[in-house]
């Protein structure tokens, strides 16, 4: 375990490393002026140059490089070019409240997903389970964007249940700021029931067909406690497995909600920076989504190898 | 005295595309307390899902259509669901085959087990207590220490005494055995045997046993039950059924084997032609009467009543008196002029061959040192338990592995490279492979033409319709016909497939083939088809062999030499005759006693304790000490004998010289008699 | 509890297709799953649903009873009998707007899509058939493209490299290579060992060989189902490009586009221009994966 364990942490730093790496070339292949667009087209020309050879702009690539690899293991990205300010006062703040709404949805996702999944697997190919599955499928194949604003158009403008924007006002206390953070985690949980219901069907199908289902079956046991002691355990890998993935994505690639909803999340921020090529936020909200994305799935990983021992054989 | 399994008229019926198809087609027998029923029969003769439908236990889109089971007066088909869960946990239980898919992998072995006693109404502690008193039972050594290990951490033979002691947990009235060493080596499936022989004798629990290695069932069980297409067509004392078959269907099976030290150059082996009806095919007179040799018109329009032989003895035919005109088959004269060349000129030579994987940084020797000769138009068997190394050895001949610097392996007389990358055409062309598994091995998206077209093109570089004449003609050799060649691998039966892979091997007239276990996956019947094949093209086209097999009635029949092997090792070298009937290495002397015969055993079986030691780590002295039964203290343990030729021919790595080996192994032999 | 738990079920159910069949069993096995296909509900609605888009892209401005770009009334009209759907904000018919509006996505994602699985397939080749070093280092990259969050890269590369079509095409079928790759490189693994492989490597095929003609065939299961699953993906991505802001110029109908531009006035009760394009792409990607779960059904059972 402990062996495989540093494997895996190793391989996360390699990952981690390559991720700078790309984030590297891309900001690098970006046409831009970081002076330029940081004092604008009227500025002067010494003004711009001054401070691009400040930052280092004109630096060799492998000293720029070398730059971003100090800041990748020290997080520390400089000043933001167009909030001038340090990027971590920027970065921690978007992510934070990203951290919020992803941990809300995912609260509200993985238990009802599970167990409906679970339901649907035992009741396979009832009206129910196609059910499930069929709804599951349409919801999960759905752009965010696409939800988010029928669901503000039914909650918020028709029935005027929410706020129509996510960002609670200043001082809302902490039990207050759900009411603002709801309607956004539920559009984000209808997307996301889909995949962690099928994935957990699946997973319960496939031990529904294993060998030592029918064992226990066989020994005695009521289908319950077949389900509950033999199934599941050996059923849930996949299923840790998607919502692990999903933790990476709930952060980034919910640009969608975050501007349906006005929400200044990390996604946001970075859909910003993308826009007004600010790059020292742009490298650090990336190489941030990838972070939480690898230590999900490291987590992920962990935890199914604790769950099913044979794992920890077959990768070594 | 009321039976504890008692099946009468049971109908089973798969769903399959909506329509219901009959597997069984009214089975009946009885099983009487602390007895032991055999059922045999070819795969898809319906024998393990009368053995799932004694306990209730069908797939999802199977279901009883008529009869009963009763197991102890209770009829279980009616039973609701509650009841028959009891029923489970306290009157019956089962032991399967492939107990490394049978036991939970995400759960220790501890909590498996206790799980069985815990059902019974024990709490947590005397559970605990139980479950070590099972495994103790079953002759685990610590059992304590096996309690709190997963699946995957033993091996087979100890999975499958856990996975027996759980099934002992309730003291079942009735145990099913379905299969339960198969894919285990003969060494642990002779344990796995005497530990249930030896329970069935503590317990007294009924046995219902499902096996399609005969020699086993003759072995375990009283009486025994030969299923053909879902129905039994014999029944009776399973010495007398072996022995006097009376149904054409049994002769003809037994008839397949390669038995009482039958050699490929005294007869050829009798086959079934025709294959098994398909399940819900309509049968409505003799189910066996489309392969019978003896069938005529009454067998095809009336179905044979049940034929008492008093005894028990039944069988399902309409003319037992008529079953000593089915012929013996003839020796072949083609056969008979076959004569294994004299071992003078070496086609293939290998010298100082070893392998050694590298594995987390450690070595580990898979092949040591080995010597090897093989002649022309010769058959050399390579034998051992899994692990020992025949594998590695047949891949480095081909060179699939790369031996390791130093040995030399050579074709007439010329060293070939390692890697088969690195060989020549005509180096490649000579030595050919014949696979376990067909299905593996024939590229399923491919048809049957395309396959051995390829294989002609590229081995002879034959072209055009040129290349296509000579598929045919390897076909129709191979006596494939023509319409075979278009289908895909997956419309063929495991016979045909392997024919195919035969036909694919012998495209380019390779020197040598490897073959590997080419007939285990399949139904004796079949077996029989493809050991006269082999034989046939070996007569015809002086092709040499390198058979490995763990079928000892397989190699005997088809090799001229055998090579033993154990941990990388050659034990043993010798004439076929020489190495069976002895004197032989202590380690030969085990794994023949170990195979279970369908004439009965001749002599006691030597249980080899202990596992087979890891290559990484091998036993100080002779390797294979510290499980031989006729080891010399302070001698065997200390000095690796090294492999010495004992008579022409015949080679052993043995401390024991072979005069006393000789005198010892007859005494047991004397001993057994007495 | 399938047929296959009981050993020797499986082997009594008949094969496929009857041997004595004809001789094109290759057509008929094909003939087979796609009657299999057929018969699934699923696939009937999606197929329907998706060639009603397909049909709007192709005819689109023929068949629209208005013009989808002309300012034809006052803006924000609620649907009504001459304009079903209402106008939008410059006055502009936005039923004419959905149905043109297919062309943008339907041309864009399904080439995207296929040049996605192309390069996919051919890297997962590389990478399930070399296996060692290459294999490692191939992986490391694909998992560190594989946490970048996907739309924000596409939206990143679209904004630097200008919204052209092409760029937009050649942006996610990039993104879409590692995550295809990785799905073909399972599929090679399990293929490798098989013995097939041996046999050709005995008889000194080429690699080339080996990983095109033998195992290539072998995973095209998979490889069709991924495809069909990518065309709902960038579907999915290329109308989230056009919702923040990448789609084509301004003014000519795309559903993304048209949900970002209307969303503001959602709060003043207009639904109208957001909710029918929505509805539009939800119909259109639904469809694609019904189809695609349909495919994936059959030629996984």
């Amino acid at each position: 375990m402990k062996r495989y364990i540093l494997g895996r942490l190793l391989q996360t730093v390699i990952t981690l490393w390559i991720l700078a790496t790309v984030v590297f070339f891309l900001v690098n292949v970006l046409p831009g002026n970081p002076g330029r667009t940081i004092y604008g087209n009227t500025a002067p020309e010494v003004v711009v140059e001054k401070y691009n050879r400040q930052i280092g702009y004109y630096d060799p690539a492998i000293t720029q490089y070398g730059r971003a690899m100090k800041q990748l293991f020290t997080l520390d990205y400089g000043n933001s070019w167009r909030f001038n300010k340090p990027v971590s006062s920027v970065v921690w703040p978007a992510f934070g409240r990203s951290a919020k709404l992803a941990i809300l949805a995912l609260i509200l996702t993985v238990p009802i997903a599970i167990l409906a999944g679970r339901f649907a697997a035992k009741r396979r190919d009832s009206l129910l389970d196609r059910t499930i599955v069929t709804t599951g499928l349409a919801t999960s194949s759905l752009p965010e964007f696409v939800t988010g604003s029928l669901l503000l158009y039914l909650f918020c403008v028709k029935w005027k249940i929410f706020k129509a924007f996510a960002d609670p006002p200043a001082g809302t206390s902490f039990f207050g700021q759900w009411r603002y953070l709801l309607l956004p985690a539920i559009a984000m949980a209808i997307v996301y029931f889909g995949y962690v219901a099928r994935m957990t069907r699946a997973g319960v199908i496939n031990a529904l067909n294993a060998d030592y289902t029918r064992t226990a079956t066989m020994k005695g046991l009521s289908p319950r406690q077949v389900m509950n002691r033999h199934i599941m355990r050996n059923a849930l890998g996949p299923t840790i497995a998607v919502v692990a993935v999903q933790i990476g994505y709930l952060f980034g690639g919910l640009v969608m909600i975050e501007t349906v909803f006005n929400y200044s999340g990390i996604g946001s921020l970075l859909l910003k920076a993308i826009v007004q090529k600010d790059m020292p936020v742009l490298q650090a909200t990336i190489i941030m989504i990838g972070l939480v994305y690898m230590l999900a799935t490291l987590a992920a990983d962990l935890l199914i190898a604790w769950l099913n021992p044979r794992i920890l054989l077959k990768a070594s | 005295m009321q039976p504890a399994l008692d099946v009468r008229d049971l109908e089973v019926a798969y769903t399959v595309r909506g329509i219901p198809r009959a597997v069984l087609r009214g089975v009946t027998f009885e099983v009487a307390p602390g007895e032991a029923f055999g059922l045999v029969g070819e795969s898809g003769c319906g024998k393990s899902t009368t053995a799932y439908a004694a306990l209730r236990y069908l797939p999802r889109n199977g279901a009883i259509t008529a009869g009963q089971v009763l197991v102890d007066g209770k009829d279980i088909t009616g039973m609701d669901a509650e009841t028959l869960r009891r029923f489970r946990a306290r009157e019956a239980s089962m032991v399967y085959q492939d107990p490394g898919q049978a036991l939970n992998p995400s759960l220790r072995i501890g909590r498996q087990l206790i799980e069985s006693f815990t059902l019974l109404g024990q709490s947590k502690s005397e559970a605990a207590e139980s479950a070590l008193r099972a495994l103790r039972r079953v002759h685990i050594a610590a059992p304590s220490s096996v309690m709190d290990r997963y699946p995957h951490q033993l091996s087979g033979g100890m999975l499958q005494r856990v996975v027996i002691a759980m099934a002992l947990a309730c003291n079942p009235k009735l145990l099913v055995l379905d299969e339960p060493t198969t894919g285990l080596d003969a060494t642990v499936e002779a344990e796995v045997l005497e530990l249930v022989k030896e329970l069935r004798r503590e317990t007294g629990a009924a046995v219902l046993m499902i096996a399609h290695n005969l020699g086993i069932i003759r072995d375990m069980c009283e009486r025994v039950g030969v299923m053909y297409a879902g129905k039994i067509v014999e029944h009776g004392p399973a010495g007398a059924v072996f022995d006097h078959p009376q149904h054409p269907y049994t002769v003809g099976l037994l008839r397949s084997l390669p038995r009482r030290g039958a050699r490929k150059h005294q007869r050829q082996l009798a086959t079934i032609p025709g294959t098994l009806p398909l399940i819900g095919s309509i049968l409505p007179t003799c189910v066996f009467v489309d392969r019978c040799p003896l069938a005529d018109e009454t067998c095809r329009t009336v179905e044979p009543p049940i034929t008492d032989l008093g005894g028990g003895r039944w069988t399902r035919c309409h003319y037992p008196e008529r079953i000593g005109e089915l012929a013996a088959p003839e020796p072949s004269v083609d056969i008979a002029m076959l004569a294994p060349s004299a071992a003078g000129d070496g086609l293939l030579e290998l010298s100082q061959v070893s392998k050694t994987f590298r594995q987390r940084g450690a070595d580990i020797p898979a092949l040591v040192d080995v010597e090897l000769r093989l002649a022309e138009g010769e058959t050399l068997g390579l034998v051992g338990e899994s692990g020992s190394g025949k594998s590695t050895l047949a891949k480095t001949i081909l060179g699939i592995e790369s031996r390791d610097e130093g040995g030399t392996v050579a074709l007439d007389g010329k060293a070939v490279a390692g890697s088969t990358m690195a060989r020549s055409a005509d180096e490649k062309r000579a030595v050919q492979m014949v696979f376990q598994n067909p299905d593996s091995a024939l590229n399923r998206a491919w048809s049957v033409r395309r396959i051995l077209t390829r294989a002609v093109r590229k081995l002879t570089g034959v072209k055009g319709e040129a290349a296509n004449t000579r598929v045919e003609q390897l076909a129709a050799h191979l006596r494939l016909t023509p319409r075979h060649l278009d289908l895909k691998p997956r419309q063929l039966s495991g016979g045909l497939k392997q024919r195919v892979a035969i036909a694919r091997a012998f495209a380019g007239d390779p020197r040598i083939v490897v073959c590997d276990e080419p007939t285990s996956a399949l139904d004796v019947s079949v077996q029989a088809a493809i050991l006269n094949l082999l034989a046939d093209l070996q007569a015809e086209q002086r092709t040499s062999y390198v058979f490995i097999t763990h079928d000892m009635g397989v190699v005997r029949y088809l090799a001229d030499r055998i090579a033993v092997m154990y941990l990388g090792r050659i034990q043993e070298l010798g004439p076929t005759d020489e190495v069976f009937n002895g004197p032989n290495h202590p380690y030969t002397e085990a794994l023949l006693s170990a195979v279970p015969s369908v004439d009965g055993q001749t002599r006691e079986r030597i249980v080899l304790s202990g596992e087979v030691p890891t290559p990484a780590n091998p036993p100080a002295g002779c390797v294979f000490h510290p499980r031989c039964h006729r080891m010399i203290q302070g001698v065997c343990d200390v000095a690796e004998p090294p492999l010495v030729e004992v008579r022409p021919g015949h080679s052993m790595r043995c401390h024991i010289p072979i005069e006393d080996l000789a005198r010892l192994q007859q005494a047991d032999t004397l001993g057994v008699g007495a | 509890m399938t047929e296959a738990i009981i050993p020797g079920a499986a082997a009594v159910l008949p094969p496929a297709a009857d041997p004595t069949a004809p001789l094109s069993e290759r057509k008929q096995a094909r003939r087979e799953n796609w009657r299999l296909i057929r018969r699934r509900p699923g696939f009937i609605v999606g197929l329907i649903i998706s060639l009603f888009w397909v049909l709007c892209a192709i005819l689109g401005t023929h068949i629209a009873p208005k013009s989808p770009t002309k300012f034809l009334a006052k803006p924000n009209i609620s649907p009504n009998g001459a304009f079903w759907f209402g106008t939008d904000k410059l006055g502009r018919d936005i039923f004419a707007r959905v149905l043109v509006g297919a062309r943008e996505v339907l041309v864009v994602a399904p080439v995207a899509a296929l040049l996605g699985v192309i390069g996919g397939t051919l890297l997962g080749l590389l990478m399930g058939y070399k296996g060692g070093l290459v294999d490692s280092v191939l992986s490391r990259l694909v998992e560190a493209v594989l946490a970048m969050p996907t739309i924000l890269i596409a939206l990143l590369a679209v904004t630097t490299l200008g919204k052209s079509r092409f760029v937009v095409i050649c942006t996610v079928a990039a993104l879409f290579v590692p995550i295809v790759s990785r799905t073909v490189r399972a599929a090679v693994l399990a293929e490798r060992n098989l013995d097939y492989v041996t046999s050709a490597k005995l008889r000194g095929e080429s690699t080339m060989f080996i990983v095109g003609r033998e195992i290539l065939p072998n995973v095209l299961g998979p490889i069709i189902v991924e495809t069909t699953v990518r065309i709902g993906y960038a579907i999915f991505t290329v109308a989230g490009l056009a919702f923040l802001g990448a789609g084509p110029e301004q003014g000519s109908p795309d559903w993304g586009a048209q949900v970002n531009e209307a969303r503001q006035s959602l709060n003043g009760g207009i639904w109208w221009p957001t909710v029918f394009p929505a509805l539009a792409i939800a119909s259109l990607v639904i469809a694609v994966n019904l189809i695609a779960d349909s495919i994936q059904s059959v030629l996984e059972a």
